[in-house]
């Protein structure tokens, strides 16, 4: 995968919108409404939001495919919605569907033309593909042979042929078994491992939670949040302790801050707030006790997600 | 862009061979050898001219069926199928993809035609012992021709759907050989010579009973394909670039 150093973020979207406008009846309505993010280079972006928030609308846009009705969109600093804005681009639409006559090997061997990859090249990149999204073997098997998962891993190849600096997957894990997601997730981890930048849509919470960075959640074709995952799910201010070794019970010290306290086999579980972590530690030391782990507690992304949407709607009937 | 172009050209010349059109091909030639005994017996010359008007004919209609055929569906089945996302999203530009479209339709209609008219020399070599060249002009203004009904083909699919695209460009292409009929009054004269005729691509008199037609003629009629395929891929791209997919 290609390496190269960039100052100013991968992917810029600046005061996006979109309308639509009913040609007949003259009525606009509005899909997507001032939105901005940007994906920092070599990171995992994803991008949530609930059917009609506005995300596909908005990749659209930054892929050209959709004509903004405002706003800018850059990729590494070039205007994405020109073609010669997206030659560093690598794309994976939601189920991708390809010609069925071709085989795995034409299908990569004309988007690699298309794409401009050098005619020596080729060859052994497509090989090296099909390999590393589990298509080994298939090169000359035709399409109308090949499972969705066989199309969606088919669709990744394609999306990685020109070895692209940023890629954006619209929901890559959609009709793979759980051994297909688990590989389509170690395959984002290790693009980015390589310096590529990668803007994930995906309806899958955990898999979002698991493999991103950082994450944009739009709305009714807005931006209802967006942060760090750690920052966005770590909202509790409490933490979670382990510890084995308190044979006369819970120190004075500890007892004061621990809450959800519960026993077993010895270990003792408990929460307490972030702030009184240090004293509950000394507190164990001083009782001679192991402590086993300290976690902060956070919210699940569908808990988080859930909530967002729930706050949403409660201002929108409000208003 | 021209690697571009000629890359998508090729994609559509292959996924025409997957669609058969030479069945079409080898439909109208089992036709046009099914004719030969039906036509009437008015001595070797006549009957050779008979001949080369009714493979015009046929070859006409066979390059009509796989023109409209390929043209019909191609884009609008590539947008619904979002197999274009794939290619417009490797940087590909519109106007790329649908000139690339066009040129690969022209080329499978240019083939289609030129297959036709080798096999209806050699049933003229078999039935008349005349290899008669000369279809090939004929079957050059049919190519050509075609090519412009294709371009037109192309230009109203980035808009609408299949049946559309046929009904209009057959409407287009009667139009175009309507010249003298829809401006031929006193009142429209002063429109004919704005009137886009296609009426420069019928040479079956010269083909079938005469000696063909000069070089002046030929390069005249690549004259106006070039500037009618032009405009109609202009305006289609043009369309096409407005439209979100």
């Amino acid at each position: 995968m290609r390496m190269e150093v960039h100052e100013s973020p991968a992917v810029t979207v600046e005061r996006a919108e979109k309308v639509y406008r009913h040609a007949l009846l003259g009525r606009t309505q509005a899909a997507v409404r001032d939105v901005s993010f940007s994906v920092e280079p070599g990171t995992i972006h994803g991008m949530l939001g609930p059917n009609g928030a506005g995300k596909t609308t908005t990749l659209k846009m930054l892929l050209g495919l959709v004509w903004p009705s405002g706003g800018t969109f850059r990729i590494h600093g070039q205007d994405s919605t020109r073609p010669a804005g997206r030659r560093g681009l690598g794309f994976m639409p939601e189920q991708p569907y390809f010609p069925q006559h071709l085989t795995a090997a034409g299908a990569l061997r004309l988007y690699a033309r298309l794409a401009d990859v050098e005619t020596d090249a080729i060859g052994t990149r497509i090989s090296g593909l099909l390999e590393r999204v589990g298509l080994a073997g298939r090169e000359r098997a035709t399409l109308d042979t090949f499972s969705r998962g066989m199309l969606q891993r088919l669709g990744i190849a394609q999306a990685l042929i020109n070895e692209p600096a940023v890629v954006i997957l619209d929901e890559p894990a959609s009709g793979l078994d759980p051994v297909g997601q688990r590989d389509i997730r170690n395959l984002m981890l290790s693009l980015r491992d390589a310096g590529v930048t990668v803007l994930l849509s995906s309806h899958q919470l955990s898999e979002v939670e698991a493999v991103c960075d950082r994450v944009t959640i739009l709305n009714r074709g807005i931006v209802a949040a967006e942060g760090d995952i750690d920052d966005l799910l770590n909202v509790s201010g409490r933490a979670s302790l382990k510890v084995r070794g308190f044979s006369a019970g819970l120190p004075r010290e500890v007892a004061r801050h621990a809450d959800q306290v519960a026993v077993s086999g010895g270990v003792w579980v408990f929460s307490v707030a972030d702030a009184a972590v240090r004293a509950v530690v000394d507190a164990i030391d001083d009782a001679h006790a192991t402590l086993v782990s300290v976690t902060p507690m956070r919210d699940s992304l569908e808990d988080y997600f859930a909530r967002l949407l729930a706050d949403s709607a409660r201002e929108v009937t409000r208003s | 862009m021209i690697a571009r172009v000629g890359s998508i050209a090729l994609g559509v010349i292959a996924d025409s061979l997957r669609r058969k059109v030479v069945y079409v091909i080898v439909f109208f030639a089992g036709l046009l050898a099914l004719a030969i005994p039906s036509l009437p017996d008015y001595g070797v010359g006549v009957q050779a001219a008979v001949f080369r008007e009714v493979a015009l004919a046929l070859s006409y209609i066979t390059a009509l069926v796989v023109a409209l055929s390929l043209a019909a569906n191609r884009v609008p089945g590539e947008v619904e199928r979002r197999t274009v996302y794939n290619v417009l999203s490797k940087g590909v530009g519109r106007a790329e993809y649908l000139i690339g479209t066009w040129v690969g339709m022209f080329g499978v209609i240019a083939g289609s035609v030129a297959a036709f008219t080798a096999i209806e020399q050699i049933v003229a070599l078999i039935t008349y012992q005349d290899a008669m060249w000369r279809l090939w002009q004929g079957a050059l203004s049919i190519a050509l021709e075609m090519g412009v009904v294709a371009a037109i083909a192309v230009a109203v699919s980035t808009v609408t759907g299949p049946v559309v695209v046929v009904t209009a460009s057959l409407a287009l292409l009667f139009a175009g050989h309507a010249r003298s009929t829809l401006v031929g009054g006193e009142g429209a004269l002063a429109l004919k010579p704005l009137y886009p005729s296609l009426d420069a691509f019928n040479i079956v008199n010269p083909v079938a009973h005469g000696s063909g037609v000069p070089a002046t003629y030929v390069a005249g009629m690549l004259a106006v394909f070039v500037g009618l395929t032009g405009l109609a891929l202009v305006i289609g791209v043009v369309l096409f670039s407005q439209r979100d997919l």
